[in-house]
C-alpha cells in the first residue's frame, strides 16, 4: 500500500515525513529525502535542522504537536538545492496522533514549476520597474548649478540670482551654441517665485515657419484645412510660469510683430480667432546670433530687438573658462559614471591637457557628449587621451579591433554611440547580454541607452 | 531560545538559532546581501525574489560583553519578497523573527518612501527585535554625495539601531551590519 501512495504523492510532487514528540523523524517517505537532499535517519535527524525556517515558530509547532493548533503552514519557501538551483515548497505541519503518541505530520510540497513561472512574470516586470526607478533618480542634477568658480561662471551666477524674482523683466540670453543658455533659463524659472509653475520652451529653429505661430499662439477650429478642433497654444499652456523662445533669431519676421505686440500689451489672439486672451508670463528668449547684426540685415525687426533687449547677459563659450573645463569635465564624469555604474573614474593628467588644448566649437554640449563617450570606453580607473574623442581629429584609433567598427567622425556623437550599440546588438543576434558584455557595459545600462536612443528591437 | 531546550534534543547546547528577516523595496539589494554574508558572491543580474528566501550562517559570537564562552549563533535569514501591501502571508513570515534588517537603495532616495508600511506591522509583531539599516549599493556614489545625509537623517525617524553604509557588490560593510545586528540579538536575549 505505502508503494502506490508513495507513487501516487511522489507524482504530484508531495513529500511527508512523521516527526515525534522529540521532533525526531519516525518515517518518511522517499521523495522526502530526496527534496531535502541530504541523510535523513529515523531517530536522529531533528526537525529544526531539516527545516531552519521553523526557527522563531516554536510555540506554534509546538501548538501542532499538542493538538492544540490544526496546523501551521509556511508558503513559497524558497531554497537552492545542490544545483545551486532555487526549489520552491509549501510545508504544512499537522497533528498527528499513533497509539496515543502526539506527534507531527509535517507535508512538503514542491511547487518548484508553477511558482518559477510566477517568478518569471513578475521578474519581467520587476526589471521594469527597477530599470524606472533607476532612470528617474539618475536624471543629471542639471538644474542643481553651473560647476565651475571661474569669474565669468560667477557673473552668470549672480546675474541669475539678481534677476530671477524680477519677473516682469524680459531676459535675452546670447552664446555660442552648447554654452548652457537653456540651463540658466531653467535655472532662473527655479530660483524664481514661479519655480513650481510651468516652465514652456520653444526652439523657434526647430518648428517649421508655418506651424510655428499656431504652436505659439494656438488655433480655433476652422483657423486653417487641418485644423478640426480648436488648441490652445504653448502660450497659453506657460499661463503662470515662464516662456522660453530658443533661437529666437529664427522667428519668422512675420510672426516677430505679432510677438512684439504681445509684449506690449500682453494679450494676443489665437489663429482664427477674434477673441482677445490675456496670459502672465516671464520671457527668456535666447539666441546664438548676433541679434544687432541681424538687425542690420533687416532679418530681425529693430522694435522687437530693443523690446527683448532689456537685460541681456553673454554666456562664456567653454574655451573661454580656462580650468573650469575640467571640473565642468569631471562634473559630467560624476553623472555618467554613475549612469554606467563605475565608481572611480578621474581624468589622466595627459587626458587634461587634451581637454584645456581643444576649442570646443560645440561648448559644453560638445565636452557633455565627449564625456559621456569616454566614460563609456575607459575601463581602468583613469580616463586616457585615447578615450577623449574629439570631432576635429582626422581618425579615431581609440577603439580596440574587435569593437564594431566607427562611423567617420563627422557624424554626431549621439549618432554615433546609437550606431555602435544598434551595431553591437545586430551582431550579437538581438542577444542583449552578449551585446552589453561586447561594449563593456552593464545590461542595465545598456537598456537604458536603448531606451534613451528609442532603439527599435 | 536555545533550541536545544526548546526543542528538547540532542543539539549541542551552546548553539542558537536565530531568525532574521531582510526588509525592503524592490531591487534594494536584499537579496544581494543574503548572498554575500552566506555566500561570499555577488551578482549583477537581477532576481526577483518570490516568498521568502531561506538560507543560514553562523557566526561564533559571545553571549554577551562580559560573557566568555562562545556560542556558535546561527542566523536564519529570511529574505522576503517586495512587499507590496501588508498581508496575513507576510505577517506570518514576520512572526518570531529576532531581528530585521531594513535595507534601502542609496542611488534611489524613494526606496525609503513604504519604509513605515512594513517596518510597523514588524515592530508590533516583534516588539523587542532589534532593527538595523542598510543602504545599500554605496560603490555607486561617492561618500561625498548628499543622500548620504538624507538616508542617515531618514532612518533616524525610526530610531533603529545603526545605519550603515554597505555594498553588496565590494563587500564593503557586510559582515559587519550582520555582526551589529547579532549583537543586538543577543543583547536582547539576554534581558
Ligand atoms: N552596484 C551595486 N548593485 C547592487 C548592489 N546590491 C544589489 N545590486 C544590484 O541590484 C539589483 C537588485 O538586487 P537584489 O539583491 O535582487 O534586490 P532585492 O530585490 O532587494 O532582493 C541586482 O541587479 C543587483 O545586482 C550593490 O551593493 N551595488
Ligand atoms: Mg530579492
Amino acid at each position: 500500500m505505502t508503494e502506490l501512495y508513495e507513487k501516487i504523492l511522489s507524482e504530484k510532487k508531495i513529500a511527508y515525513a512523521v516527526f515525534s514528540s522529540q521532533y525526531f523523524v519516525e518515517e518518511h517517505s522517499r521523495y522526502f529525502v530526496k527534496l531535502m537532499e541530504r541523510p535523513v535517519t529515523r531517530g536522529v535527524t531533528v526537525l529544526w535542522d531539516l527545516f531552519p525556517e521553523l526557527v522563531g515558530s516554536e510555540d506554534q509547532v509546538e501548538g501542532v504537536l499538542q493538538g492544540k493548533q490544526r496546523r501551521f503552514t509556511l508558503e513559497k519557501i524558497s531554497k537552492f538545492t545542490e544545483q545551486v538551483k532555487l526549489r520552491y515548497y509549501n510545508l504544512i505541519l499537522l497533528p498527528f496522533k499513533k497509539a496515543g503518541v502526539n506527534q507531527i505530520l509535517c507535508i512538503m510540497n514542491d511547487t518548484t514549476f508553477e511558482t518559477s513561472l510566477e517568478q518569471r512574470i513578475q521578474q519581467q516586470q520587476h526589471e521594469i520597474k527597477l530599470l524606472e526607478s533607476t532612470l528617474t533618480s539618475a536624471i543629471p542634477p542639471l538644474s542643481s548649478g553651473l560647476v565651475g568658480d571661474s569669474p565669468k561662471i560667477e557673473i552668470v551666477r549672480k546675474f541669475i540670482t539678481k534677476i530671477a524674482d524680477i519677473k516682469s523683466t524680459m531676459i535675452l540670453l546670447e552664446g555660442e551654441t552648447g554654452t548652457g543658455k537653456n540651463l540658466v533659463a531653467r535655472m532662473i524659472h527655479n530660483q524664481s517665485a514661479l519655480a513650481k509653475s510651468p516652465f514652456i520652451e520653444v526652439n523657434c529653429a526647430s518648428i517649421p515657419a508655418t506651424l510655428i505661430e499656431s504652436e505659439i499662439f494656438g488655433y480655433e477650429r476652422g483657423a486653417f484645412t487641418n485644423a478640426t478642433s480648436s488648441k490652445h497654444g504653448l502660450l497659453e499652456e506657460a499661463d503662470g510660469g515662464t516662456f522660453f523662445l530658443d533661437e529666437i533669431s529664427e522667428l519668422p519676421v512675420a510672426l516677430q510683430s505679432k510677438f512684439l505686440s504681445f509684449l506690449e500689451n500682453k494679450t494676443f489672439r489665437r489663429l482664427g480667432s477674434t477673441l482677445e486672451r490675456t496670459v502672465s508670463v516671464r520671457i527668456i528668449a535666447a539666441t546664438n546670433h548676433n541679434l544687432l547684426q541681424a538687425v542690420e540685415r533687416g532679418e530681425f525687426r529693430q522694435d522687437l530687438f530693443f523690446r527683448l533687449n532689456v537685460v541681456s547677459l553673454r554666456l562664456p563659450s567653454l574655451r573661454e573658462l580656462g580650468t573650469d573645463i575640467i571640473s565642468i569635465a569631471d562634473h559630467f564624469i560624476h553623472i555618467y559614471a554613475f549612469d554606467f555604474k563605475k565608481k572611480t573614474l578621474r581624468l589622466s593628467e595627459a587626458a587634461q591637457q587634451k581637454l584645456l588644448s581643444y576649442h570646443w566649437p560645440g561648448n559644453v554640449r560638445e565636452l557633455r557628449n565627449v564625456i559621456e563617450r569616454a566614460v563609456i570606453f575607459a575601463d581602468g580607473e583613469e580616463i586616457e587621451p585615447d578615450h577623449i574623442v574629439l570631432v576635429e581629429e582626422p581618425k579615431i584609433e581609440a577603439l580596440s579591433p574587435e569593437r564594431p567598427l566607427l562611423p567617420d567622425a563627422a557624424t554626431s556623437l549621439y549618432e554615433m554611440e546609437k550606431e555602435i550599440i544598434q551595431r553591437a546588438l545586430k551582431q550579437a543576434k538581438g542577444n542583449q547580454t552578449r551585446a552589453a558584455r561586447a561594449l563593456g557595459l552593464t545590461l542595465d545600462t545598456l537598456r537604458y541607452r536603448i531606451k534613451k536612443y528609442r532603439i527599435h528591437l | 531560545m536555545v533550541n536545544a531546550v526548546k526543542g528538547k534534543s540532542l543539539q549541542k547546547a551552546l548553539e542558537i538559532s536565530k531568525k532574521i528577516c531582510m526588509l525592503g523595496s524592490f531591487g534594494v539589494g536584499k537579496s544581494s546581501l543574503v548572498r554575500r554574508f552566506v555566500y561570499d558572491l555577488f551578482d549583477e543580474r537581477y532576481l526577483t525574489t518570490i516568498g521568502v528566501q531561506i538560507s543560514h550562517r553562523s557566526l561564533l559570537k559571545r553571549m554577551s560583553a562580559s560573557s566568555r564562552n562562545p556560542v556558535n549563533l546561527k542566523l536564519i535569514l529570511w529574505d522576503l519578497a517586495h512587499i507590496d501591501t501588508m498581508n496575513d502571508v507576510i505577517k506570518t513570515y514576520f512572526r518570531g523573527s529576532h531581528g530585521a534588517v531594513v535595507v534601502y537603495d542609496i542611488t534611489r532616495p524613494e526606496s525609503f518612501d513604504r519604509t513605515a508600511e512594513f517596518l510597523l506591522p514588524f515592530r508590533e509583531i516583534n516588539p523587542s527585535s532589534p532593527v538595523i539599516f542598510a543602504v545599500n549599493k554605496c560603490d555607486l556614489l561617492s561618500p561625498n554625495h548628499a543622500n548620504y545625509g538624507l538616508f542617515l537623517e531618514k532612518t533616524k525617524l525610526f530610531n533603529g539601531g545603526s545605519c550603515l553604509f554597505t555594498s553588496a557588490r565590494t563587500g564593503e560593510r557586510v559582515e559587519e551590519a550582520f555582526h551589529q545586528l547579532a549583537t543586538l540579538i543577543l543583547e536582547a536575549d539576554g534581558r
